[in-house]
């Protein structure tokens, strides 16, 4: 961690200075003197994680250090829970930037732990699809979120992560989203024949079809399922409070975001 | 200013799925098409299913027709995709009689549309 932390706060040092000769005022230095200035917060609860500002300026050195790298394909980068970070890419960065965090010396995520879906149906582009990775060199994860819709389709993963190979599958299989060149796109978690995206928000909760055994075909048969109008009403946010230990947990703050940075100037 | 354009991040331009032009797009519909015709007689015999030939190609027929009113390039894209899966899972006997058979829907009751066959279907 001590090799990980010296060479990414040389680096972003050193994007710091540039940016502070040439501009000034910038996303970058405004948020730069916010870290610095900002006073460590001591953890009293047994049961909560303790954040550590030491690793927390590591990460944001790291993400400003990833924007600069890969200025045409980062469009943020973001930390949330206060010591998780996120590089957000559109859907033609995947395989540069997860190559980049693969192969590059003092990232070296060589292992890709797992690939999410999320499915917000009032955005534009309504999938998310979120690769978190694992450094094990340095002990540090990070996580690359990048969007689409339902029929745009993300390059495939497998070619730098071969453990990509399952995870397309399954969001192929949940949400419908399709990988271009997976070597092999298939079902993996429904049964033949099943038909729509279980894990899209507007796939009713009973499905579309009954399965029963039926005794004069001597088979299990398929039936739609007539779903009462009551029923048809898609309730998206849950009646209590999801995570009532993380209420206080600090908000995404933004690290970086390139695409508004050149803007200003 | 050429610079702030040469970093502009994320595109707005859609990607095609596969084809390209409608006319790929139906090339690869009819190849689909036939590649499940010429797989009928092998289907039939390998899973033992109780249906002709001549049924199970009609039955084909049909489900392409279902969607004859598709014309987004992408749609019909995805939908030869699915396709193709479907065929693959078939031809390898990775699906059973019983995935094979549920194409045809012999339990379903037509649902009612005149209003007298309304009227004795209903509970009320």
């Amino acid at each position: 961690m001590s090799y990980f932390l010296k060479r990414t706060i040389d680096a972003g040092r050193n994007i710091g200075q540039q940016f502070l000769n040439n501009a000034k005022t910038t996303a970058l230095q405004r948020v730069a003197t916010k870290t610095d200035q900002a006073a460590p917060q001591v953890e009293t609860r047994p049961t909560v994680a303790k954040l550590d500002p030491l690793q927390k300026s590591q990460l944001i050195d790291f993400g400003k250090y990833v924007a600069e790298c890969m200025p045409k394909y980062v469009q943020k980068v973001q930390l949330t829970a206060g010591n998780e970070l996120e590089v957000l890419i559109p859907p033609d960065g995947v395989i540069p930037v997860l190559q980049f965090l693969k192969d590059h010396h003092s990232a070296q995520f060589a292992s890709l732990i797992d690939i999410a879906g999320m499915d917000v149906p009032t955005r534009p582009n309504r999938f998310e699809i979120i690769y978190n990775l694992l450094s094990l060199r340095y002990n540090a994860r990070i996580r690359v979120k990048t969007y689409t819709d339902e029929l745009s389709p993300v390059d495939s993963a497998c070619d730098v992560f071969k453990a990509a190979n399952w995870y397309e599958r399954e969001i192929w299989d949940m949400y419908g989203v399709f990988f271009a060149n997976h070597p092999d796109l298939r079902r993996i978690l429904t049964d033949y024949g099943f038909e729509g995206h279980p894990f899209r928000k507007d796939f009713p909760l009973s499905g579309y079809v009954e399965v029963r055994y039926d005794d004069e075909q001597k088979r299990v048969v398929v039936e739609p399922l007539e779903l009462a109008q009551e029923f048809r009403r898609f309730e998206l946010s849950a009646p209590w409070e999801q995570f009532p230990n993380f209420r206080t947990n600090p908000a995404t703050e933004e690290v970086v975001n390139p695409a508004e940075g050149p803007a200003k100037k | 200013m050429s610079a702030r354009q040469a970093i502009q991040v994320g595109t707005k331009t859609v990607k095609p799925v596969l084809s390209t032009t409608p006319g790929e797009a139906k090339r690869r519909v009819l190849n689909l098409y036939k590649a499940w015709y010429r797989q009928v007689p092998y289907l039939v015999k390998d899973f033992d299913i109780p249906k002709s030939e001549e049924q199970c190609r009609a039955k084909i027929k049909e489900l392409f027709l279902k969607n004859k009113d598709v014309t987004d390039i992408r749609v019909i894209d995805l939908l030869v995709i699915k396709g193709q899966i479907e065929l693959k899972e078939s031809v390898n006997m990775w699906k059973q009689k019983g995935h094979i058979m549920s194409y045809f829907k012999p339990t379903e009751e037509p649902k009612p549309k005149d209003f007298l066959s309304k009227f004795f279907s209903s509970n009320e």
